[in-house]
């Protein structure tokens, strides 16, 4: 009676834990492949990509998954993923596949659906640190490396972590070293056509997620 | 001869060294550089991370202003190398409206490109002051200026040479390696740390067993990355040059206080009075 | 549609002559055999292509040379054969049976006549240049011979490298040469030819070149091609076949291979498949393994594309048993390590979540094939139509055809493909072309004169000559030692050592020797009489002696290669076998062939496409055929294809070959028929044919076996218990039939290697990856939104097949791959949806399908007929059923015995183009067989003496081939003709009533004197 019991339960866990093909048709194939170009289709799980791949140990889902897992529609798990903040974009993956799936542009995009959706970022600093970049540029048309750790040690939590995880002592080391080399620029230059920028901004914001 | 010159924002900066060693050799071969009228930021891996509009038109800006100089571009820094391209190739293929005019007919050079072409090379092979010899040199690329091959045109990515003819150039002895063009991970380092670090020391490691004096680069985050964590790691150190200092040191006289080599954390005037280089 | 080549057959007879453009040897000498004259034209010094520098081959690991330097030798000896080295075909005129084709003879600098490849000009040049016969590995000189056994084996002076040519110093091979036959000024030479029709056979290249930075090839000295390595593991190779990496000349203790460089690659414009690379990358780890056992040998691969009879065999022996490291992985990139020259190679680690880094003292790139780089400019100027990578693809039903009629293709140039297939290809080509000029046989040739060998004979003056065989027995055995000691003994009235006794140029010193010093017994002290013991009985017949006064020692197989680490003792050995050997020859006699006529007609058994194209090349030629087949109806296994991958349709083809067949005047069709005896020898057999139970006498002088094969029909899966599990040639009739069920289904899986690669039968079908790949691309045709889930083992769509993976993956059918000890789990109650379990081996996840239907890749097995028809032609079969050839590279369509000739699926599962070729390729073994007028068989047969025998019908019983009989005269009698020389009966008879030429008791007993004595110490 027992055993019986058991039996059902691991049946029943049998069943959630396998995964179902063909249930969620391939719309976000479709879409990804519409809106990046990319060849997702083509691949052949062969794995050059994540064998290149010089961060592929950091990533949840590896980059040859990440293509597996577009064609088998499985949107929330990509952009949860680790893997979209992780990416460096050094485009190995891309250099070397023999399908030219476009790897690096997919992730990359993936990274931007990410953004614009309500999902949480994996590597919250990571995004962050790109849109913190994005902000100092809006405002002086380039970007100051002290003006920007500046601002980016502003945003929430940030600064919390870097003095729990000891970064922030490394980062005024740093800092001071590269000040004692003339290497950082304290008075930030601000471009004369930083509004044609910000009307940019305005645009960036119309784009559709 | 005269350029278009777009310095990107590190080199006011953190790359001050490398915007000075590039006036000096510029200077000295005699090729006038136009700074790019109030150029701005080309968006760099934020802007590609987050908004593909951006990416494309935040270059174009500066784009636009080089095509009415009527002058080729050539940017130093291979990230906003890479973006120009990046922006470029896509205005051609007309996917995005920008708010600029750009036709895309002008041509983006990567600076260590155009220096490594056949006529410049020969400039400085004729004007060396101070063959390097003896100095063992790795050079090293990093991604973003070789890749992805279609946009920046670089077809031997996997063995890229351009930095290698211009230390060769300047009479050091380039030594091959196989790490020339992975990625250093500088990028990831403020968010982070740990895969920068993971990245970074296996590349100093791989870089320390091919016996070089010194690393060569033009990538000023790559510069900065690899001259900083191995400040914090052990053993031996290996001075990371910018190439416009390589060629500095072999096209000019170097004044006795030194002070331009003077701005690395691994401090290369040790290894260049070893090797008689300097007084 | 092509127009049928013979549509443009002129009014007068067409020429007798065929040019065959690159090596083309097995063509050539396929023309050469059935009565036609072959020029063979050769762009290289030497004729040969990529086999030449292969070592071994799979899946027998024959040593390449040995197999393939008696074609050379045929070849170079053939009087129907004359070669054009250095040669290429600039235009060809005309129309097919008279074309005119334009040649241009390169300079060879050195006079082919005058040349007799004494060495002295290469042992004199000063010049020293990198050798591309041997990968540019090692070095040779500018004065050079290609290869120890080339054909022609004459020197050749390197135009780009030679001082004099060059700089107009030196000079020094002219001073040297003793025949004067070095000729500084020779030009090219344009020559005009007149032939029936033209064969394009120039092979193909590897692809990878130093310029595509691919792994670091070209960059790091110890990454290296798959042919630079075959070069390596060669006994004539740059390390003499000792296995050494080229940067310091060290051991190798570990090797890797990386599988599809520049081969499935869409990115780099080669998106097809090699197709060889797997199998090559096997037998190179098998062969490093047995080499150097300490050294391991791993192989970074997508799919294993074993797809050949015996390959998963083979790749299961590699694995297993030589501890060949297979690991699923592609890489991207080569690292070298500065110190020590070693390559790392860097892969994920799934199971340790981190990338590893691996060091190997040697990779091997196993670089895809190219067409070679002439090939372009040739096909601008013959008007020839390539694929878009350059190959000369042919259409489904003509596989060897081109868009210009009269002009063929053969081999590698078609598409990349194996030795057999090359083989077969090279029939095909053949057999069209023996067709087109059927009426010029035997016109351009010079017919070989039958003279009876001379029986004279005198006192025995032995000769002896001993072959080093390359390194291969001089590598072991001291060779000059032997020779000091045949020359003291007494009985020995010559002998002298040669570098490949074996090569033509070498066996024209061999005649003059004998004729110079009189000798009339010759030991020939090199490898297997089985393989070359012909070859020196015709030197003999050219020497003027009765050919079978030869006899030879095996110092090779029997000695060098089983002792490689004892020379002093093998040196010992090759004495005792050489004395043996020299005592046999003191009793051999002077033995006369026999002479019998053929019967012009051929018996094909089975009525299939196979079948049915050999019956029409055979008869096309103007001979009669037997087509017998057991079904009421001709077509056979293809009755039940709907369509090729490819698009063709195999119903029509089987109308019009059916159309053909039935009202040709040469084929006899016995439809409800079975061969049911057979008896006689090669070109005068006779059998019964019983149709629909009536028994007919035929006589026929060859035979094909086109017994073809039948359908797996699985138990797996709920198959025959639920109608929503089919195969995959019910899922293509249904396409046609029901189209619109087929554009309601949802869901649908398909399960490959149903029946194949498993314990019970080890195959792979070959074709079922391809099935899936057609009936997927015709599903989603029909409705887009279909999910298509193939679950598979290994996908070997091979060739340009490859492509339609590539297709059906960018239609979004889906792949995994599974495991066989984890088969998909398919659950089927007979209404609902079917439930498909399955664990995929990429991602490690468990994954379920509701599908509406499951197709199962069932594969294909011999005909149940094949076993009644091999036991009465006594023909041997693999485990599996399949009829097995005489050698798996150089014979496919033929049997050990002589005028039975195999074609299609009765050999293993092929595609119907592939069994097209073999048809046509086996008909013309046939005809080589038909065309002559009489059969000279062996003299060293077993002989019955009367007076002895006592009937006891032993020998009767133990005659494998049925020979003996008990006569008339009430004793036992063997037929000559029948008797193929095994001994057996002679061993066993206890009257001791046999006796079997050649191998007397005599001579027996002084070999086993000669070695039991000891003489030698």
């Amino acid at each position: 009676m027992h055993d019986n019991a058991a039996h059902r339960r691991s049946a029943r866990s049998d069943v959630n834990r396998r995964h179902r093909i063909g249930d969620r048709g391939d719309h976000f194939l479709r879409r990804v492949e519409g809106e990046t170009g990319a060849n997702l289709s083509a691949c052949y799980q062969c794995e050059r990509c994540t064998n290149a791949c010089p961060v592929s140990a950091f990533m949840d889902v590896k980059p040859h998954q990440v293509i597996r897992y577009i064609q088998l529609g499985w949107r929330e798990t990509l952009l949860a993923s680790s893997t979209v903040w992780v990416c460096l974009s050094c485009e190995m993956c891309t250099t070397y596949c023999p399908n030219e799936v476009g790897v690096a542009e997919t992730i990359n995009h993936l990274r931007k659906m990410a953004t614009h959706s309500t999902i949480r970022p994996k590597e919250p600093h990571l995004a962050v640190f790109h849109q913190t970049f994005l902000e100092e540029l809006q405002r002086f048309g380039r970007v100051n490396e002290f003006w920007l750790m500046g601002a980016l040690n502003l945003k929430p939590g940030v600064l919390k972590d870097k003095i729990r995880s000891g970064a922030l002592r490394q980062e005024i080391e740093l800092g001071y070293t590269l000040w004692r080399l003339g290497k950082l620029k304290l008075i930030p230059h601000r471009c004369k056509a930083v509004r044609g920028i910000r009307a940019l901004y305005r645009n960036r914001y119309a784009e559709k997620d | 001869m005269k350029l278009a010159f777009y310095p990107g924002c590190s080199l006011e900066g953190m790359a001050r060294d490398y915007a000075d060693s590039i006036d000096a050799v510029f200077r000295s071969l005699e090729i006038g550089l136009v700074e790019i009228d109030d150029w701005s930021c080309c968006g760099a891996t934020a802007a590609h991370s987050l908004s593909e509009m951006m990416a494309v038109a935040l270059p174009a800006r500066n784009i636009a202003a080089a095509e009415k100089m009527g002058l080729d571009v050539v940017v130093p820094c291979a990230n906003c190398f890479n973006r120009m391209r990046f922006s470029q190739a896509m205005i051609r293929k007309g996917i995005f409206d920008v708010p600029w005019s750009v036709t895309g007919k002008t041509r983006i050079h990567d600076m260590t490109r155009f220096l490594s072409r056949d006529d410049m090379i020969e400039k400085i092979r004729r004007r060396l002051l101070r063959p390097l010899s003896g100095l063992k040199l790795i050079s090293y690329y990093g991604c973003q200026m070789v890749r992805p091959p279609r946009i920046t045109g670089f077809t031997d990515y996997e063995n890229p040479q351009t930095l290698d003819r211009l230390a060769a150039a300047a009479g050091a002895d380039v030594l091959d390696w196989s790490y020339k063009t992975t990625c250093c991970g500088a990028s990831i380092g403020i968010g982070r740390r740990d895969i920068q670090e993971a990245l970074t020391r296996k590349l100093l490691a791989k870089a320390v067993r091919t016996g070089a004096d010194a690393i060569v680069v033009s990538c000023p985050l790559c510069q900065s990355n690899l001259d900083s964590i191995q400040a914090d790691a052990g053993g031996r150190k290996l001075p990371i040059f910018y190439f416009t200092e390589v060629l500095r040191l072999a096209l000019t006289r170097v004044g006795r206080s030194q002070r331009w080599l003077r701005t690395h954390i691994a401090d290369p005037v040790p290894l260049l009075r070893a090797r008689r280089l300097l007084p | 549609m092509t127009p049928d080549p013979r549509a443009h057959r002129t009014r007068r007879r067409p020429e007798g002559k065929v040019l065959v453009m690159g090596g083309g040897i097995q063509c050539a000498l396929d023309l050469a055999d059935t009565g036609f004259f072959v020029y063979l034209v050769d762009q290289a010094f030497t004729v040969g292509g990529t086999m030449a520098c292969l070592d071994k081959t799979f899946p027998t690991n024959d040593c390449s040379t040995c197999m393939f330097s008696p074609k050379l030798v045929r070849v170079a000896g053939h009087p129907n054969i004359e070669i054009l080295s250095n040669s290429q075909l600039l235009e060809l005129e005309g129309e097919p049976g008279r074309f005119v084709a334009h040649i241009e003879k390169g300079p060879r600098y050195i006079n082919l006549e005058k040349c007799v490849a004494c060495g002295q000009c290469a042992e004199k040049c000063p010049k020293k240049v990198p050798d591309a016969f041997n990968g540019n590995l090692g070095l040779r000189k500018a004065a050079f011979v290609t290869f120890p056994q080339a054909v022609p084996l004459k020197y050749a002076l390197d135009a780009e490298n030679c001082l004099y040519l060059t700089r107009g110093r030196c000079g020094l091979c002219k001073k040297i040469c003793p025949t004067d036959a070095v000729e500084f000024d020779q030009k090219p030479e344009t020559m005009t030819l007149t032939v029936g029709a033209a064969v394009l056979s120039v092979g193909f290249e590897p692809a990878l070149t130093p310029r595509h930075g691919e792994y670091g090839f070209g960059r790091y000295r110890n990454v290296i091609t798959s042919l630079q390595y075959e070069r390596l593991l060669s006994a004539t190779g740059p390390f003499a076949g000792h296995l050494k990496r080229p940067s310091d000349g060290s051991t190798p203790r570990r090797v890797a291979w990386i599988q599809c460089v520049l081969s499935r690659d869409a990115a780099r414009n080669r998106p097809f498949c090699s197709s060889v690379c797997c199998m090559h990358a096997a037998k190179q780890a098998v062969l490093t393994r047995s080499h150097l056992p300490e050294t391991e040998a791993v192989i970074y691969f997508m799919d294993i594309r074993a797809h050949g009879k015996g390959f998963d065999d083979y790749v299961d022996r590699a694995r297993y048993r030589h501890g060949v490291q297979y690991r699923r992985s592609m890489i991207s990139q080569v690292y070298q390590d500065p110190e020590n020259e070693n390559l790392i190679i860097e892969t994920f680690d799934h199971r340790l979540n981190r990338k590893t880094e691996e060091e190997f003292d040697l990779v091997v790139l196993s670089s895809g094939f190219q067409p070679p780089g002439s090939w372009r400019d040739l096909c601008t100027r013959l008007h020839l139509t390539v694929n878009p990578y350059g190959f000369a693809t042919a259409p489904f039903d003509e596989p060897v055809a081109t868009n210009r009629a009269g002009v063929f293709v053969c081999g590698g140039i078609e598409s990349p493909k194996d030795i057999p297939e090359t083989v077969v290809q090279a029939g095909t080509a053949a057999a069209e072309i023996s067709i087109l000029l059927s009426d010029a046989r035997h016109t351009a040739v010079s017919q070989p004169k039958i003279t009876a060998d001379p029986t004279t004979d005198g006192e025995p003056r032995v000769g002896v000559f001993v072959c080093y065989c390359g390194s291969n027995i001089a590598g072991v055995v001291r060779i000059p030692e032997v020779l000091d000691r045949l020359r003291q003994m007494p009985e020995v009235a010559h002998a002298e050592d040669f570098m490949f006794t074996c090569s033509a140029e070498t066996l024209d010193r061999l005649i003059e020797v004998i004729r110079k010093q009189h000798l009339n017994r010759i030991v020939v002290a090199a490898c297997s009489p089985k393989t070359h013991e012909s070859l020196f009985r015709d030197a003999l017949r050219r020497a003027g002696l009765n050919p079978y006064l030869v006899t030879m020692a095996n110092i090779r197989n029997q000695c060098s290669w089983v002792h490689p680490r004892e020379p002093q003792q093998a040196t010992e050995k090759s004495l005792s076998l050489i004395l043996a050997a020299v005592r046999q020859a003191g009793y051999l006699e002077p033995l006369t062939d026999q002479r019998y006529l053929v019967t012009p007609a051929a018996m094909v058994v089975g009525g299939g496409i196979s079948g049915m194209t050999a019956a029409l090349t055979v008869a096309d030629q103007g001979f009669g055929v037997h087509l017998v087949e057991q079904d009421q109806r001709l077509g056979g296994f293809a009755h039940s294809l709907t369509e090729t991958l490819e698009g063709d349709s195999p119903q029509q083809l089987i109308r019009r070959l059916e159309r053909r067949v039935l009202i040709h005047p040469n084929i006899d069709v016995h439809l409800n028929s079975r061969l049911t005896a057979h008896d006689g020898q090669v070109g005068a057999f006779r059998g019964v044919v019983e149709e629909a139970g009536q028994p007919e006498p035929v006589d026929y002088g060859a035979v094909i076996v086109a017994t073809g094969g039948q359908a797996y029909e699985p138990d797996e899966h709920g198959y025959g218990k639920d109608d929503r599990v089919l195969t995959q040639v019910e899922l293509a009739r249904r396409i046609q039939a029901d189209p619109d069920q087929v554009r309601g289904l949802q869901r649908v899986v398909m399960i490959q290697c149903i029946g194949s690669r498993n314990a019970d039968f080890g195959y792979c079908s070959r074709v079922c990856c391809s099935a899936a790949m057609k009936n997927s691309i015709s599903l989603k045709e029909a409705n887009p939104d279909v999910q298509v889930v193939v679950l598979y083992r290994d996908l070997r769509t091979f060739g340009f097949k490859e492509l339609y993976y590539l297709d059906a993956r960018r239609r979004g059918v889906l792949f995994f791959r599974f495991i066989p000890e984890e088969p998909p789990r398919v659950k089927t109650n007979g209404t609902g949806k079917i439930i498909v379990d399955f664990t995929d081996r990429s991602s490690l996840h468990d994954f379920r399908v509701d599908a509406d239907m499951v197709v199962l890749s069932a594969g294909i097995r011999p005909h149940e007929a094949s076993g009644q028809l091999a036991g009465l032609l006594k023909l041997p079969l693999t485990p599996e059923g399949f009829f097995m050839e005489a050698h798996v590279k150089l014979q496919p369509m033929e049997f050990s015995s002589p005028g039975i000739y195999l074609a299609g699926l009765a050999h293993s599962p092929r595609f119907i183009s592939e069994s097209i070729a073999m048809a046509a390729g086996a008909a013309q073994q046939a005809i080589k067989v038909l065309c002559r007028n009489e059969i000279t068989t062996s003299a060293t047969v077993a002989e019955v003496d009367p007076d002895r025998c006592t009937a006891c019908v032993i020998c009767v019983r133990v005659c494998p081939f049925e020979a003996p009989f008990i006569n008339t005269d009430g004793v036992s009698e063997i037929p000559p003709p029948k008797c193929r020389g095994c001994g057996i009966c002679t061993a066993e008879c206890p009257a001791q009533a046999i006796t079997l030429k050649h191998s007397t008791d005599n001579q027996i007993e002084a070999q086993i004197k000669a070695i039991a004595a000891g003489e030698l110490g």
